[in-house]
């Protein structure tokens, strides 16, 4: 059974790129064959951070327009087994997602993959609108502020009603919640919301919190999804997060503040 | 000092809201149209009769004017007031033409929340009385069962529980709206905007388990967040109209 997981959030900017490269690749370690999928026509940065991007020959649009097959179109991580990307074209406008061509593809990847991770672009237009269409699951992507938790639970609301499921009258899919650029200092200093206030509001299952960290950063300078990073603070929230879309019970961490030593304590007050 | 010394002015304009139905037409035969109006005025003809209705013509791009002008004088002579266009690509030429004023409205992107189908409340299918010359009575809400809403309400998102209370089980989200010709009930925090009694009935009244309004409305008497206190805020929060005023009151 194939599952489809869209990686929406409404707001740009939030982190849906880096969590679809870090999911994709912690479920297939799992053992679990993955494909990662990249709506953002015209932008195409899911390949950089998987660090495959001097390997696109053909992509999502290519597939759709019958220009090439998806075989043709997938590319096979170096790194990682049992994962595949589908890039999406720079050179295309959205409209070039048409529903038709995006549920065949998604039924050919079906065919083949235990999971396939949808990777949309911001907005609540077409695009995301594609990317969420036809998924059995979310995972929406939320920055601990004011705005971006609006426009997830925007998002959420799109979930509920403009999707196929919802179309059908089938039970609203389920949606899980991951907070990203978390900092527990600034939590402390009331410049972020806290896990408990974005919860509130948005009312759905958490999924994980992801700090605020420069490892993202220097995974994705180079080319590496940051849950290969198991030293990090967010290459192993990643990781739990992946355990715990698996069904597994794993304790948050990284949400307080570290305790300073005595020399934080003397220096940064 | 004022050179007018009488304190009551000619004009004042009240912060009153009323809802407006939006009639949207699609590309048909006159004869259609003709048809499906008869078939709606014969199914509610109170609740049809002098309705206030906003029409919604963004459909019909490929009808010529003349025919978009005929359409339009068919509604009105099925007992509808028209009292505006809304405004698009379509309406703005005729404006001038019908003397209707074209007005916008804000976006709603998320759309209205899917609703399982309700049961029918028995009073539509009930065949209607046809005496013909009963006086009109006063437009009043028919009642039907209330609305439940089992899934939050999200910013983007519109609920109406047409003739009847809304019952919300879980949150409504800032950026959301309910609205009920009856009472409405949430269950949950109510952080969007509420607004009871819309066509008018004064006793309708909001409860709530915490009270975070963007908005709060009863009859078209309302208060924007602005307005309402911090210490009106808070939990299991009661709305009344009383007089003018809406009161909020702790259950
Ligand atoms: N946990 C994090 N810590 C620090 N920077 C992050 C984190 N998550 C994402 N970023 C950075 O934020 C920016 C946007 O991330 P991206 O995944 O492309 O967002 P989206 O796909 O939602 O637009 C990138 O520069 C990325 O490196
Ligand atoms: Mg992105």
């Amino acid at each position: 059974m194939s599952r489809i997981v869209v990686i929406t959030s409404g707001k740009g900017g939030v982190g849906k790129t880096t969590t679809s490269a870090a999911i994709a690749t912690g479920l297939a370690q799992e053992g679990h064959k993955t494909a990662v999928v990249d709506f953002d026509v015209g932008l195409r940065n899911l390949d950089l951070i998987m660090g495959c991007e001097r390997r696109v020959v053909y992509d999502f649009v290519n597939v759709i327009n019958g220009d090439a097959n998806l075989r043709q179109a997938l590319i096979k991580d170096k790194r990682t087994e049992n994962l595949y990307i589908l890039p999406a074209s720079q050179t295309r406008d959205k409209e070039a997602l048409t529903q038709e061509g995006v549920e065949k593809v998604l039924e050919e990847l079906s065919q083949e993959f235990e999971y396939i991770i949808c990777d949309s672009p911001a907005g609540i237009e077409r695009g995301a609108l594609m990317a969420a269409y036809f998924a059995d699951e979310a995972i929406v992507v939320t920055n601990p502020e004011v705005s971006s938790v609006r426009d997830s639970d925007r998002m959420l609301g799109i979930l509920s009603s403009k999707t196929r499921r919802a179309e059908q009258g089938e039970d609203p899919l389920p949606a899980h919640l991951l907070i990203t650029r978390y900092s527990a200092d600034r939590v402390e200093k009331g410049e972020m919301l806290s896990v408990e206030d974005v919860q509130e509001i948005l009312s759905i299952g958490m999924l994980g919190v992801i700090p605020e960290s420069q490892a993202v950063l220097n995974a994705s300078n180079a080319g590496m999804p940051v849950v290969l990073d198991t030293e990090s603070d967010a290459g192993q929230a990643y990781r739990d997060a992946v355990a715990r879309f698996l069904g597994e019970d794993r304790p948050h961490r990284f949400i307080t503040t570290q305790k300073k030593g005595i020399f934080g304590r003397l220096f940064r007050g | 000092m004022s050179a007018n010394p009488s304190p009551i002015q000619p004009i004042e304009f009240k912060g009153r809201m009323i809802l407006v139905s939006i009639l949207r037409l699609h590309p048909a035969e006159p004869v259609a149209l003709q048809e499906a109006l008869e078939a709606r005025m014969h199914e509610a003809p109170d609740l049809m009769r002098d309705m206030p209705v906003v029409v919604d013509m963004d459909a019909m791009a490929d009808t010529p004017a003349q025919d978009l002008l005929s359409a339009l004088e068919t509604v009105r002579q099925h007992g509808l007031k028209l009292i505006g266009l809304l405004y698009s690509q379509v309406s703005a030429p005729l404006a001038d033409r019908t003397g209707l004023p074209l007005i916008v409205l804000g976006p709603r992107a998320g759309g209205e929340v899917p609703l399982r189908p309700a049961p029918k409340p028995p009073i539509e299918s009930a065949p209607q009385e046809t005496s013909e010359a009963a006086p009109v009575p006063p437009v009043q809400a028919v009642h039907t069962p209330s609305l439940v809403v089992n899934q939050p309400v999200r910013s983007g998102q519109q609920v109406y529980a047409r003739g009847g209370d809304l019952i919300i089980t879980g949150a409504v989200s800032a950026g959301a709206e309910v609205l009920a010709d009856g009472h409405i009930h949430v269950y949950g925090p109510l952080r969007g905007k509420a607004l009871a009694g819309v066509r008018g009935l004064d006793s309708a009244r909001i409860f709530c388990r915490r009270l975070d309004a963007e908005l709060v409305s009863i009859a078209g008497h309302y208060r924007i967040a602005e307005d309402i206190l911090d210490t009106e805020r808070g939990d299991n929060r009661l709305i009344t109209l009383s007089g003018e005023t809406i009161r909020i009151l702790e259950i």
